[in-house]
């Protein structure tokens, strides 16, 4: 049997500190040794039982339930005043052959694998390697769980690709204690796995494009992630160039995404004289030098064929800041004694410091590990690409008028996602984020929550289209936000919560998170068929 | 003439303070491969944050015709894999002492480590 660890906790908080939040118990479920249940879909359904019974044991006490992985979320989004449920220790996977395929899926049974719910970004990377594949992105590094990464929409600024869930074909849900309460999800327009598969993991199909997209990016509230389908593919390089280019360049390249004219790097550039198209932009933006420099720093990374013996790219990798925005902010701030004032002194007098590297490894490789750097902040806006410059004037202002905050800017692109209530609605959208260390809000400093809201107001009255990244700080309060971001779709994916789950589940997968957005709204739902499976 | 004596050996203490100070480091070692086991719930507030880190802080003793000495690494649950993902080792001072006035039979072990997350 899956054993559970149970402990009586005060409080629960996120590895960069944006609680403490109080909590009640903390389960930790650990599979079955594989001496005594070698085997993987044995194991795997046992811990199925397991999470029911802990399903259970929380309803008869009628409180909440939530499962979490890493803690990276910033927000509250993971936590649950009573219950939570520590899941990356449920670890295990499994590759497919083509007679687990549905008879219309498009997909190669080579490329698809089922990841349990606790797998880290980095040990898939890892278990993948070793069939030749790899994820399509993943986010800045590789510490979240698959679970945790869709449920809140981790993304990278790989342009032309989309966000993890957008590789995502088929969810397993446990969605209540009984027996029925297994439920395997697809889309009805792209099936991927056939009947028997699901059988096998006691699960009842629901092949439906709806009801698939709002549990996809679910906010740990379509009921416990216990297996993510994902599709993969062949393993591949990234050639990563970090450098300053032009201020103005670096904004058009921005708004247009128009790479074929830019030719920044000659290596990049072909025989006809046109420039490739990168896997991957970001631009880092130090908004308090915004007068005084008249460069950006930028990252660019290529696709390249695999091949073995591509230098060593650890040299580069581990020295680079320019990894991960909190990084930056937190090298900066390194140089001055730890006080806020002095740290934003330093970000006025500093420019970015200087770089010019290059390296080449997989996508595992350049999205390596980031260890902890203390309490950070991050608040992170979606627009339209097309609105990137105008957004980052605007929030640039408010970050200085209204503070000034110990954080700096970056901006990352993703292409559109099928998911209801994914942040990245837009033809490709640009995350403008804002990093930087906690400070402490007594201090005349203003609050974070402050700041946020200036920013929403700010773009509200200049009337751009935004969305806020789930798992990022942000006043979550703001009266109606969700509705404002989502219309529609906010409405839609109450709806499919409210058909899918029982009255009583809906009230044990809810938490304050989903009391602020609003989003545990009850829906009524007309429509018998909402949730029926298509096919 | 005295102050200046004093002055000096007040200088020769402070870089004698210096010296001995450096004496004191931890290196670290961590592999570029695998996950480490990890915590929950998250309650340092260092590197190993989010790491099931374990602390070892203790003096071995060596037999007489013992050359070296091999701490093992066993399957725990805290340790489920029973690999190694980071070592950190500490010395200071007061080791380097232990082990030079016993002759190297006492050895001070300051170590902290990270085991794989087990599959």
């Amino acid at each position: 049997m899956a054993r559970t660890t149970k402990l009586s906790l005060n409080e629960w908080d996120t590895l960069h500190n944006n609680g403490p939040w109080k909590l009640k118990t903390l389960y930790k479920t650990k599979l079955e040794a594989s001496s005594l249940m070698p085997s993987d879909i044995d194991r795997y359904n046992d811990a199925a039982q397991e999470i029911q019974r802990l399903l259970t044991e929380t309803k008869n006490k009628n409180e909440g339930f939530r499962a979490y992985g890493s803690a990276w979320s910033m927000s509250n989004i993971a936590h649950q005043k009573d219950r939570m449920h520590f899941n990356a220790h449920m670890n295990t996977y499994f590759s497919f052959k083509d007679q687990d395929l549905h008879a219309l899926s498009r997909y190669a049974a080579e490329n698809l694998f089922l990841f349990q719910c606790g797998n880290i970004i980095k040990e898939i990377s890892e278990k993948l390697e070793g069939h030749s594949k790899s994820l399509k992105t993943t986010g800045a590094s590789n510490g979240q769980t698959i679970a945790g990464c869709i449920s809140t929409g981790v993304h990278g600024s790989a342009v032309n690709v989309g966000s993890v869930q957008d590789y995502v074909a088929g969810l397993n849900l446990i969605i209540g204690p009984n027996p029925g309460d297994i439920v395997y999800l697809e889309r009805h327009t792209k099936p991927a796995l056939n009947d028997v598969f699901a059988q096998k993991l006691r699960s009842r199909v629901i092949r439906n494009d709806g009801l698939f997209n709002a549990a996809l990016v679910g906010l740990g509230s379509f009921g416990f992630i216990h297996g993510v389908v994902i599709e993969a593919q062949n393993l591949f390089l990234l050639k990563r160039y970090v450098k300053k280019i032009k201020k103005e360049t670096a904004l058009e390249l921005a708004e247009k995404l128009n790479f074929k004219s830019f030719k920044g790097i000659p290596e990049e550039v072909n025989s006809s004289g046109e420039a490739n198209t990168p896997y991957h932009y970001k631009v880092f933006i130090n908004q308090y030098r915004e007068d005084k420099d008249k460069d950006y720093v930028v990252e660019f990374m290529y696709k390249k064929p695999f091949k073995l013996n591509y230098p060593d790219p650890f040299p580069v990798i581990k020295k680079s800041i320019y990894r991960d925005l909190v990084n930056v902010a937190v090298e900066i701030g390194s140089r001055v004694p730890s006080t806020i004032p002095l740290f934003i002194n330093a970000l006025k007098k500093s420019i970015l410091p200087k770089v010019d590297e290059t390296s080449m490894g997989t996508l595992a490789e350049t999205f390596w590990d980031a260890p902890y750097q203390g309490p950070a902040f991050a608040i992170s806006f979606g627009v339209d690409h097309t609105d990137s410059k105008e957004a980052l004037k605007i929030l640039s202002k408010v970050s200085i008028d209204e503070g000034p905050m110990p954080g700096i800017f970056a901006m990352r692109f993703i292409k559109k996602s099928d998911a209801t209530l994914s942040f990245a609605r837009f033809p490709t959208t640009c995350m403008i984020e804002i990093d930087g260390v906690l400070w402490n809000e007594k201090k005349k400093l203003g609050t974070l929550k402050d700041l946020s809201r200036k920013m929403i107001e700010a773009l509200q009255l200049h009337g751009i289209a935004f969305t806020l990244h789930w798992g990022k700080n942000a006043d979550w309060n703001f009266p109606g936000l969700v509705d404002h971001m989502y219309g529609q779709d906010a409405v839609n994916w109450r709806k499919y919560r409210c058909a899918l789950l029982s009255e009583d589940m809906q009230k044990l997968f809810l938490n304050d998170f989903l009391k602020e957005t609003i989003l545990s709204k009850k829906e009524t739902v007309l429509d018998p068929d909402l949730i029926k499976s298509l096919l | 003439m005295k102050t200046k004596n004093y002055l000096i050996l007040g200088l020769f203490m402070l870089f004698i303070v210096m010296l001995l100070m450096q004496s004191c480091y931890s290196v670290r070692l961590r592999s570029v491969e695998g996950t480490y086991e990890p915590a929950a719930p998250l309650v340092r507030n260092d590197y190993y944050r989010n790491m099931e880190v374990i602390e070892i802080d203790t003096v071995i003793t060596l037999g007489a015709i013992d050359k070296d000495f091999t701490y093992l690494i066993k399957k725990s649950d805290r340790c489920p894999s029973g690999k190694l993902h980071t070592v950190e080792y500490r010395n200071t001072l007061g080791a380097v002492l232990l082990s030079g006035i016993t002759f190297g039979r006492k050895r001070k072990v300051k170590i902290k480590y990270v085991c794989m997350k087990s599959n």
